[in-house]
């Protein structure tokens, strides 16, 4: 293009503001504005102090006065955490095996961080993290060999189980949800139908009542050799849920891709597997992403519904913590830690997910 | 069937024998009959609607025909999908709307088809991918996304990406119908110094130019017959059909 712009004269961009003239002209630029930007800083500090106080100037944290030092205190009582935190963290895990169950924690977080990183974006390393992760895991906490005694999963609790709970739900249930999505787009008209069923019928019923079946019914209409532990069934359950809901996220996805591209795909004389695993499915899954995001947060939170079929995961075991009489008082400092680890999973999960959506929308208009 | 078979035969590169197909009950293609010989050039021309594109989506199956016969490079296509299959690695495409690989870089694009349908090395097959890259003169976008592509850019690059598979028949679907005035010609340009090498082309379009100096034949398709085949010094100047003289009026006369 060799058309010759109009001449514009230039024109020196106005200094940047300093941050002080900056603040001024945001909060203070009218006096109503400035009355309430005071309003609020006052209010912050006056919670921020209420909070300081209550949580570290006030709060009792050691163990030595016992219950009695944090009722005679006006703070917080952090000796229930020092004193109880093992309960909290590994359930009824026997107590000279917690350590199992903490590095157990430590392979799942790990592989996690790992499976995050794009380095370990192929086939066979992400395959290779999560079957040497899973397996380190289960012998970890289930033992029975190289001289661990033997835990049944009866036994599992806290963190640990929460954490169980959730990445295999995630791994069983992320790629049954590929395959339902896919299933639900085919072109034969009975496999399409009976996906379409079999995803509207999980998804109408609540998860409660799906654990329930798994945990309870299901051992009266399956033979003793395919039952299988309590807790695995479980997991089987919340990894349908799962699926169903993250399938129609995947299929949402789908559409969201343009038919020209399988159609070059096709002309380029790609497979079909190829389209589906080269084409359709990275496309599909960089529009699905922020839903799926969702979807991990809220099956995440989820794990705290197997306590209705009798497992201790971390919040359940939050309450045996409190619950024994001398702590009783002290429920919402418990609270406030299973509070606080929740969130530091769930934060780091959505800041994960906002930092994936800005690396795939590198050159996406 | 290996490709050896597709590219042995000496008869006609496409042979289309009473081809027809439906949408529903509508008659989109009527007893189509064209043979193309290899390294032929043919444009297609047509008012909108009159089942040019419908015809040559058929030659590599995007589109299903419902009856009459499509013989490629001596593979008849029919529901095999080795056939399908073979066929399309010997016949690239090039569409109106590019259809570039969002998600991946222009070189990505290139090397994609030749690395996994082709089996090529992956140092190999991006070699053949910057040359031809070069031959449509944007060798130092290789890196870039499509997003970041102007439209005569990303219609190279998706000629650059067929011509990385080595096909020996290339269809164009309208591929300067998307573009902005300007960027025609750049397309076009790239087309013609195709059709020098030998490439059996079959286009689509309504650049008459363009068919005027490289065609061998133009076919004027109007509700999905073939009504009228030419040279084009005969097309364009001695049509015999009423309804291709109503077409050339209106296409040319601007």
């Amino acid at each position: 293009m060799t058309i010759s712009a109009p001449h514009i004269p230039l024109i020196s961009a106005p200094p940047a503001p300093s941050t002080l003239t900056g603040l001024k002209r945001r909060y203070f630029a009218t006096p109503f504005q400035a009355a309430v930007s005071l309003l609020c800083l006052m209010l912050i500090a006056v919670l921020s102090w209420k909070l300081l106080n209550w949580a570290i100037f006030s709060a009792v944290f050691g163990t030595a006065g016992g219950p009695e030092a944090c009722k005679a205190a006006g703070g917080a009582c952090w000796s229930v955490i020092a004193s109880r935190w093992r309960i909290i963290l590994f359930g009824l895990y026997p107590y000279e095996e917690q350590w199992r169950s903490a590095l157990a924690c430590v392979t799942v977080v790990v592989i996690t961080v790992l499976s995050c990183i794009p380095a370990f974006w192929t086939g066979r390393r992400i395959a290779t993290v999560w079957v040497l992760g899973v397996t380190l895991f289960y012998l970890l906490m289930k033992g029975g060999i190289l001289g661990l005694p033997r835990v049944g999963e009866e036994m599992w609790g806290g963190l640990a189980l929460t954490l169980f709970i959730f990445v295999s739900t995630c791994l069983i249930g992320f790629p049954l949800a590929i395959c339902l999505a896919l299933m639900r787009r085919s072109d034969l008209p009975w496999i399409s139908r009976a996906t379409g069923l079999i995803i509207d019928t999980v998804r109408s019923l609540p998860l409660i009542s799906i654990l329930f079946t798994f945990a309870v019914v299901l051992p009266f209409a399956l033979p003793q050799w395919l039952q299988g532990d309590k807790l695995y069934r479980v997991i089987l359950g919340a990894a349908l849920f799962f699926s169903a809901y993250q399938a129609e996220i995947v299929r949402g996805g789908m559409q969201g891709v343009p038919k020209g591209q399988e159609e070059a795909a096709m002309a380029l004389g790609l497979s079909y597997r190829q389209r589906i695993a080269h084409i359709l499915l990275p496309q599909a899954m960089r529009n699905a992403l922020p839903a799926t995001i969702n979807q991990f947060v809220i099956s995440f939170k989820e794990t705290s519904l197997v306590i209705i079929v009798g497992f201790f995961e971390i919040l359940a075991s939050g309450n045996a913590a409190y619950g024994t009489g001398d702590w009783t008082f002290a429920y919402v400092e418990v609270y406030a830690l299973i509070a606080f680890i929740y969130f530091v999973f769930v934060f780091s999960l959505s800041r994960y997910g906002a930092f994936l959506e800005r690396r795939t929308s590198v050159g996406h208009r | 069937m290996s490709p050896r078979d597709l590219s042995g035969s000496p008869s006609a590169a496409i042979l289309i024998q009473g081809m027809n197909k439906y949408y529903g009950t509508f008659h989109v293609l009527r007893n189509i009959n064209l043979s193309v010989a290899r390294g032929e050039k043919i444009v297609v021309c047509g008012p909108s609607g009159s089942g040019k594109s419908t015809m040559i989506r058929c030659i590599n199956r995007l589109v299903e025909h419902d009856a009459g016969s499509i013989v490629v490079l001596g593979t008849e296509l029919n529901d095999e999908v080795a056939n399908i299959d073979g066929i399309r690695r010997e016949v690239g495409m090039v569409f109106q709307h590019f259809n570039l690989f969002t998600h991946m870089t222009v070189l990505e694009n290139c090397v994609l088809a030749p690395m996994l349908v082709r089996k090529i090395p992956r140092a190999e097959a991006e070699m053949t991918a910057l040359r031809y890259l070069e031959k449509v003169r944007i060798p130092e976008q290789a890196s870039k996304y499509p997003g970041q592509l102007s439209g005569g850019q990303q219609q190279r690059v998706a000629i650059a990406r067929a011509l990385c598979m080595r096909p020996q028949i290339l269809l164009f679907d309208e591929p300067t119908s998307a573009l902005d005035p300007e960027m025609i010609a750049e397309v076009l340009d790239v087309m013609v110094s195709l059709a020098s090498e030998g490439i059996t082309m079959i286009c689509v379009t309504h650049e008459m130019g363009f068919a005027r100096r490289v065609a061998d034949r133009v076919i004027f398709m109007d509700r999905g017959e073939i009504v009228e085949e030419a040279p084009p010094e005969v097309f364009f100047s001695a049509a015999k059909n009423e309804r291709t003289r109503q077409f050339l009026a209106q296409v040319l006369n601007h």
